[in-house]
């Protein structure tokens, strides 16, 4: 089900009326959130299904499908913690945790990365002159697997290094893991943070509530208004056959501003969808485009998941506590594991290398002394320049098809026509773009990400309103999908 | 234990959830009295590859023109002849008011009326151009007709079958989009038209210039079937076509081709049929029997568009046998 959709806000207000009367009773509740949220991700149709499928009935089947991967790798995750917590000796400890990720991450390998593993060794082979079949199977990726596995994977690991008791509570674990306002493109939540909110009473505050309207409408703006228009044009762009400087880097720019917009609108939305509900969920994007070092942008673009890659894998790796060059290893490692796990491409690999590459670059002393002489204004200034031009550059990698691709567009760099449709290309992207750099600057300079529940009641409601008008003029019959479904 | 505890009154969550509508209420009101008043512009939603083409020809069908030769029809007339290079091969000006073939003779008769009414004198000829795909299509289809004389009568394009529709209507979002939107903000078009074309404006530009041809970008495997036949409604609305020719003005009548292989053998024979019927439905002064009824399959993009680089040659064929019909 997706959150720009008419059958969305009809399930969200269906749920709200249901959620007001189990008000007096928590089991209740937690039973009604995960049987929404069963709902809410069995609506799901992979595109191929729903082309092929000759009846209902097999679209059906192909739901519960996917929902049954869902229900065990939660019960699966629930009853090892629930071992973990009992086992006595670190050894056995240490053997079931194991098998919870080789379990995890085979489920998550198998589906996501098992075609993409069988092409490219089928290729390389090739390239030695050694014919080898590969046998691709053409699998469906299962929507939000990425999402889950990890949420799932990380309780376990957690419980492992007894940083949280196991729940005995299967309902409240299953309610965590399938959590419908985040469960199919994040924020990855940690089980330390959101599972102990399915245990107690929530209060729903009137500021909670407001946080929550503003969240989604802002966040319902930026998907449904802006990058669903940043969306043609980044296509446009990259799907063009030749490339000049010029729509290379406006193509680019509107596929970064498209991919925040999709992914960090989709945030929002979910946690002011959790806010209306009284739970908390954590903020996935703090500014991204106004970092001025690369480190900056990883702590401020998706949050979960670099937070995730940082305590599950880089720390676990070393880290940056076995020497310099050990360091760079593990970030570079760590990115690069980072840039598969959104797909199952060389490009995604590319990119994850390129940012780990980036991060360890800028570990050396002398990019940190880089503009030393300038003055700490002007300093700000360049380096944001710097990891701007560094961080597109990356969406240009992420985006593009094929090597051939990037490396067409990499060489157009120097061409400096421009086809007759460019001036409406840079007016598109400056009228979609003005009210999101004027947004963000208000928040950037106000230090608050709801620097909008700061005005007065008069201007909050015009501006609300307005956001309401605009999704109302832009929305579209059928809602297009947020990017990070795919991954 | 309680699932939740709420510390607001329900006026505050009415407020809440009610005030944001105040100013969506207030835009819809504008929208509709803008409209009503005429201070907004009239309609010209030009926001997508279709509705583009289709008010770029309802618009050339109503300006002043020095057109001798207007052709019209369905998107094989759009698509497979050029009208500029049809004006240079004739010595006399060509206008192509080609659109879909979602739209039936009735449509055309609409767009024909349009442009006699605006310009009485010069025309010469009417070249009709369909493809045996279109003759057996048995009407319009309902939204591009809408499309069509919504745009005629200066209407909205209101599509208010669903609950969705009439609340859009209601907003007044396609008075916006339609009236502010698509002259403020070139949309771009999507997939081949996009990367051919660029923006709405860059189609209309095109359009203009090659005096109402445009090209197929989007190459797409045959599809369908080749069993063609005459659809019952056809004869009718030939007839309606008929009565919207003025009068001293020549009916000329043409059957697009079909690629050889996927029409079949038989095809040429039946396409000869097909012409000498519908001529006659149409009581046309001519069949343009010189035109082949079949070219090659690699000459198309898809079963009724040809190749950019095979268009001259058509069009080159099609002036050949206007030729006799035009001389003084």
């Amino acid at each position: 089900m997706l959150f720009n959709s008419g059958v969305f806000l009809q399930f969200f207000a269906a749920f709200v009326l249901l959620y007001w009367l189990t008000r007096n009773s928590l089991t209740l509740r937690n039973c009604l959130i995960l049987a929404a949220s069963y709902l809410f991700y069995g609506w799901w149709t992979p595109d191929k299904v729903e082309s092929s499928s000759a009846n209902a009935l097999l679209g059906a089947l192909w739901h519960c499908r996917f929902l049954a991967l869902l229900v065990a790798t939660s019960l699966l995750d629930f009853s090892i913690a629930l071992g973990l917590d009992k086992l006595p000796t670190p050894r056995s400890r240490q053997w079931l945790l194991s098998a919870s990720i080789a379990a995890n991450l085979g489920v998550l390998g198998f589906f996501k990365y098992h075609d993409f593993f069988a092409q490219s060794c089928s290729e390389l082979f090739s390239s030695f002159g050694i014919p080898l079949q590969a046998r691709t199977l053409g699998l469906i990726l299962p929507v939000g697997i990425s999402f889950y596995t990890f949420q799932s994977m990380s309780y376990t690991i957690d419980v492992y290094r007894r940083e949280l008791p196991a729940t005995r509570r299967l309902v409240n674990f299953l309610a965590f893991v399938s959590f419908f306002p985040q469960l199919v493109a994040g924020p990855i939540e940690r089980a330390k943070h959101l599972l102990p909110q399915f245990a107690g009473t929530r209060v729903i505050t009137l500021s909670m509530l407001e946080e929550g309207i503003w969240l989604i409408l802002w966040g319902m703006f930026k998907k449904v208004v802006l990058a669903d228009n940043f969306a043609p044009l980044a296509e446009m762009a990259f799907d063009h056959s030749s490339f000049t400087a010029t729509t290379v880097i406006l193509g680019t720019l509107a596929f970064g501003l498209q991919i925040y917009c999709d992914f960090s609108g989709y945030s929002d939305i979910a946690r002011g969808t959790a806010r209306v509900l009284g739970f908390d969920i954590m903020w996935n994007f703090n500014l991204p485009y106004s970092a001025a070092s690369l480190r900056e942008f990883w702590q401020r673009w998706h949050i979960s998941l670099s937070t995730w890659l940082r305590d599950y894998l880089y720390i676990p790796l070393g880290g940056n506590r076995l020497g310099t060059t050990r360091t760079y290893l593990n970030l570079i490692v760590t990115m690069l594991l980072g840039g598969l796990w959104h797909g199952a491409a060389w490009n995604f690999v590319l990119w994850g290398l390129w940012h780990g590459a980036g991060l360890a670059l800028t570990r050396v002393p002398i990019f940190n002394s880089q503009f030393s002489i300038l003055n700490s204004q002007s300093r700000r200034w360049l380096s944001w320049l710097a990891t701007m031009t560094f961080v597109f550059y990356g969406w240009l990698l992420f985006r593009a098809k094929s090597f051939t691709q990037i490396a067409d567009m990499t060489r157009a760099l120097a061409d400096f026509s421009a086809p007759p449709w460019i001036g409406s290309f840079a007016l598109n992207l400056v009228v979609f773009a003005a009210p999101l750099a004027l947004m963000e600057l208000w928040q950037f300079k106000s230090r608050n990400l709801l620097a909008a529940l700061s005005l007065p009641s008069w201007a909050r409601i015009t501006l609300q309103g307005s956001l309401l008008t605009a999704i109302a003029l832009f929305w579209q019959k059928k809602g297009a999908a947020f990017i990070y479904f795919q991954f | 234990m309680k699932s939740h505890v709420c510390e607001f009154a329900p006026k505050d969550l009415l407020r809440l959830a009610s005030l944001p509508l105040l100013p969506l209420a207030l835009f819809a009101v504008v929208m509709h009295l803008g409209a009503k008043s005429h201070l907004l512009p009239p309609p010209r939603p030009a926001l997508d590859t279709e509705r583009t083409i289709l008010i770029h020809q309802a618009e050339a069908s109503r300006e002043s023109r020095d057109a001798e030769v207007l052709l019209l029809g369905d998107s094989s007339c759009l698509m497979n002849v050029s009208a500029r290079q049809l004006t240079e091969q004739l010595g006399r000006p060509a206008l192509n008011l080609g659109t879909f073939s979602f739209l039936d003779l009735n449509a055309h008769a609409l767009l024909l009326r349009e442009h006699a009414r605006a310009n009485p004198v010069r025309l010469r000829a009417i070249v009709l151009l369909m493809h045996p795909e279109s003759l057996r299509r048995s009407g319009s289809e309902t939204y591009y007709l809408a499309a069509l004389t919504n745009y005629l009568g200066g209407l909205d394009h209101c599509q208010a079958e669903t609950a969705a529709g009439q609340a859009s209507c209601l907003l007044g979002v396609e008075i916006f989009q339609g009236r502010i939107l698509s002259r403020a903000l070139p949309i771009p078009l999507p997939g081949a038209y996009g990367r051919h074309y660029g923006f709405t404006r860059d189609l209309e530009n095109l359009l203009t210039r090659e005096r109402g041809s445009a090209i197929d970008p989007d190459p797409k495997p045959f599809e369908g079937s080749a069993e063609y036949r005459l659809a019952p409604t056809l004869e009718r609305a030939s007839k309606n076509f008929r009565a919207a020719v003025p009068p001293g003005v020549k009916l000329l009548v043409g059957i697009t081709p079909a690629p050889e292989r996927f029409a079949g053998p038989r095809y040429p024979q039946l396409h000869a049929d097909l012409l000498r019927q519908w001529s006659q439905w149409l009581q046309a002064d001519a069949a343009l029997t010189n035109l082949p009824p079949a070219l090659p399959d690699d000459s198309f993009v898809r079963t009724t568009h040809l190749k950019e680089s095979v268009i001259p040659r058509y069009t080159g064929q099609l002036a050949a046998g206007l030729r006799p019909h035009l001389s003084p």
